[in-house]
């Protein structure tokens, strides 16, 4: 249930501002911690501004649903949503320079595959993916770990398509609207451009849905209005009705200012990237391949004298001091 | 996101899942006992397995006394760690070796809390889908609560999605698992809470067979050859013409349950029936008379307190 889940309590934030506090401030964060040595005025030269993180991360999401549209075997609308979820919350708390959108991306929809129960093996799964597929397997196995551990393994997400079948049934039992099912088009036109705002982070699922069925009403020059007061919220009370009213207004009008970044901008931003992106997560730094094979030989280290302990042994009254 | 290993401190190793190992361990800032489920995902072809996703789904969705809790979660190197509740012992090895301490107030209590951890689920959309007496823990207090959420999913109550018919274990398997049903429900929890709660009155399995065939062929002469009536629809199952049995009556359940109270053998049959429909469900069973009749379910404070840790 959402208004229990997870994503209520920890990633459904109050407004924009908000999100874009935490966006500059992992912004910050990681041109603190890397470009100290920089001159405070010279820094923006080198490395990307919040603005120019927000712009490359909205060319990724169009890649996202580029993928995902284009992803054989076709893949269900709740992998796609479920993946945008997870790259929007990845990038609330992580800088893209720190780890780059693309390698991101594939693994957020890996893993929304698996957590979706759409079942695809990695082989099938990279086939997908132009270019190198044993590296870009190698990438996204690496990144899975670190995917879930900054959602807060938090993998259950509510979407949006469940709460607009209800709609539908409702209308379909309650109102006199002619043949609701001539929404669906609409609504799915809405609902694909939805997730490329932040909506998302910012509303329930059933508000969304409800957004995108009033707005593929209105399309077909229908009225749900009455629906929504006389029906849905005929004893929740004036207040309540407000802040939904509000929230679908907000909702649409996010929808209507979905613009692609243009082209040239976007080009000249990843040229800065690669430039200042943390070569400790390139996956072709002589640093991360090093990290790598640090990591798998940690596995296999018997318990030692070091004083880091090891899960590996069947050590008995191993005291571990940190 | 602080949690990491060095919280912990390793006191000794319990098992070995199917992906790892199993160690007990002690939260070091609060004292506290756990098991730390390691998952190696290094050499993994997919990644972390979707069992273990669907665990980690499972369980952050379900709180309840009678299902095992997940404390947390963090990765180590290249596996990832689960932290769950600690419980010291299980059915499993109740029946096996301390058979003596299972009298039947004390059953009684023990099928109370799979059933009300059974409703928990399903109340939540979820099923098992490999209850067993290995799957059922009992924690240092006497309470049993159901683990091993590894083949745990979802479901949707209209039925309209095909799932694996590869999962629970033989003896606890519904027969239209057995038939390779890929469309069924939460009543095959039923049909395996039925299995266990015998299993605990008898102290045998009700069904043991030693091959999937055998299981089937031994159901099938438990319970009679299925006709329409007993199971309608049997004749439609994936794997249902591929195997003929002898034609056989069912065997009239005094004689399967020798020595079994009335009531106990009425809420036995009310889950082992072909026809999952007519399998109750477990709600429905926590009111069933037997126990309510005397004697009544121990309390908490006479259910044995297992000390003894559990090592394989």
């Amino acid at each position: 249930m959402f208004s229990t889940s997870s994503q209520k309590k920890f990633w459904t934030f109050g407004d924009e501002n908000e999100l874009v506090c935490l966006r500059e401030k992992h912004n910050l964060q990681f041109i603190l911690k890397h470009g100290a040595h920089i001159d405070e005025y010279q820094r923006y030269n080198f490395f990307l501004t919040p603005d120019e993180e927000r712009l490359l991360l909205k060319q990724y999401e169009l890649h996202l649903k580029e993928f995902c549209k284009r992803f054989s075997p076709p893949m269900p609308k709740g992998v796609v949503g479920t993946a945008f979820h997870y790259f929007k919350r990845f990038y609330l708390y992580n800088s893209s320079m720190d780890y780059h959108p693309k390698e991101i991306l594939a693994t957020c929809v890996y893993l929304a595959c698996k957590v979706e129960e759409f079942n695809v093996s990695i082989g099938q799964f990279v086939a997908n993916i132009k270019g190198d597929r044993e590296k870009a397997s190698d990438i996204i196995l690496n990144n899975e770990l670190l995917l879930m551990q900054q959602l807060n393994y938090h993998l259950t997400i509510h979407n949006p398509f469940r709460p607009v079948e209800g709609f539908l049934i409702d209308i379909k039992t309650r109102c006199s609207l002619a043949n609701p099912e001539r929404l669906r088009s609409g609504i799915d036109e809405f609902l694909e451009k939805v997730f490329l705002t932040d909506a998302c982070l910012l509303y329930a699922p059933s508000q969304i849905a409800l957004a995108a069925v009033l707005h593929a009403a209105s399309k077909e020059q229908e009225n749900l209005d009455s629906y929504v007061t006389d029906m849905l919220f005929r004893d929740a009370g004036p207040d309540k009705l407000a802040v939904l009213i509000e929230a679908v207004r907000k909702i649409r009008s996010l929808v209507k200012m979905v613009e692609s970044p243009a082209r040239e901008k976007v080009r000249l931003i990843e040229k800065k990237l690669d430039r200042c992106r943390n070569q400790e997560n390139n996956p072709d730094s002589e640093i991360y391949k090093r990290r790598m094979r640090e990591a798998l030989d940690e596995d296999d280290l018997p318990y030692s004298a070091s004083n880091r302990m090891s899960l590996d042994t069947s050590g008995v009254s191993q005291v571990s001091i940190s | 996101m602080d949690s990491d290993v060095t919280n912990y401190s390793v006191v000794g190793r319990i098992g070995e899942g199917a992906h790892g190992l199993v160690f007990k361990a002690k939260h070091l800032p609060t004292g506290r006992e756990v098991a730390l489920k390691k998952i190696l995902i290094k050499n993994l072809e997919d990644g972390i397995p979707v069992n273990v996703m669907r665990e980690i789904k499972a369980l952050q969705l379900l709180r309840c006394k009678y299902i095992i809790k997940l404390h947390d979660m963090f990765p180590r190197g290249m596996s990832l760690v689960l932290v769950l509740e600690y419980m010291c012992s299980g059915l499993w090895e109740m029946l096996h070796h301390n058979q003596q301490e299972l009298t039947l107030p004390r059953v009684k209590a023990y099928a109370q809390m799979l059933l009300k951890g059974t409703r928990y689920m399903h109340a939540h959309y979820v099923m098992h889908r490999d209850l067993k007496p290995a799957n059922l823990l009992i924690n240092h207090e006497g309470i049993l609560k159901i683990a091993d959420l590894g083949l745990a999913r979802l479901y949707w109550p209209d039925g309209g999605r095909p799932y694996s018919h590869q999962v629970a274990t033989r003896w606890y398997r519904a027969p239209e698992l057995l038939y390779g049903a890929r469309y069924y429900t939460e009543k095959v929890d039923l049909w395996a809470v039925g299995c266990i709660i015998a299993e605990m009155i008898t102290k045998q399995p009700l069904f043991s067979g030693e091959s999937d065939i055998e299981q089937l062929a031994i159901v099938l002469q438990h319970l009679g050859t299925p006709t329409q009536e007993s199971w309608p629809g049997h004749e439609h199952l994936p794997d249902f013409h591929k195997i003929t049995f002898p034609e056989s009556a069912p065997t009239p359940w005094h004689e399967l349950l020798p020595a079994v109270e009335p009531d106990a053998i009425n809420l036995v049959m009310s889950f082992i029936s072909y026809n999952e429909s007519k399998r109750i469900s477990a709600k429905q069973a926590l009111k069933h008379p037997w126990f309510i009749n005397r004697p009544l379910p121990a309390g908490l404070e006479d259910m044995p307190k297992p000390v003894a840790t559990k090592s394989k």
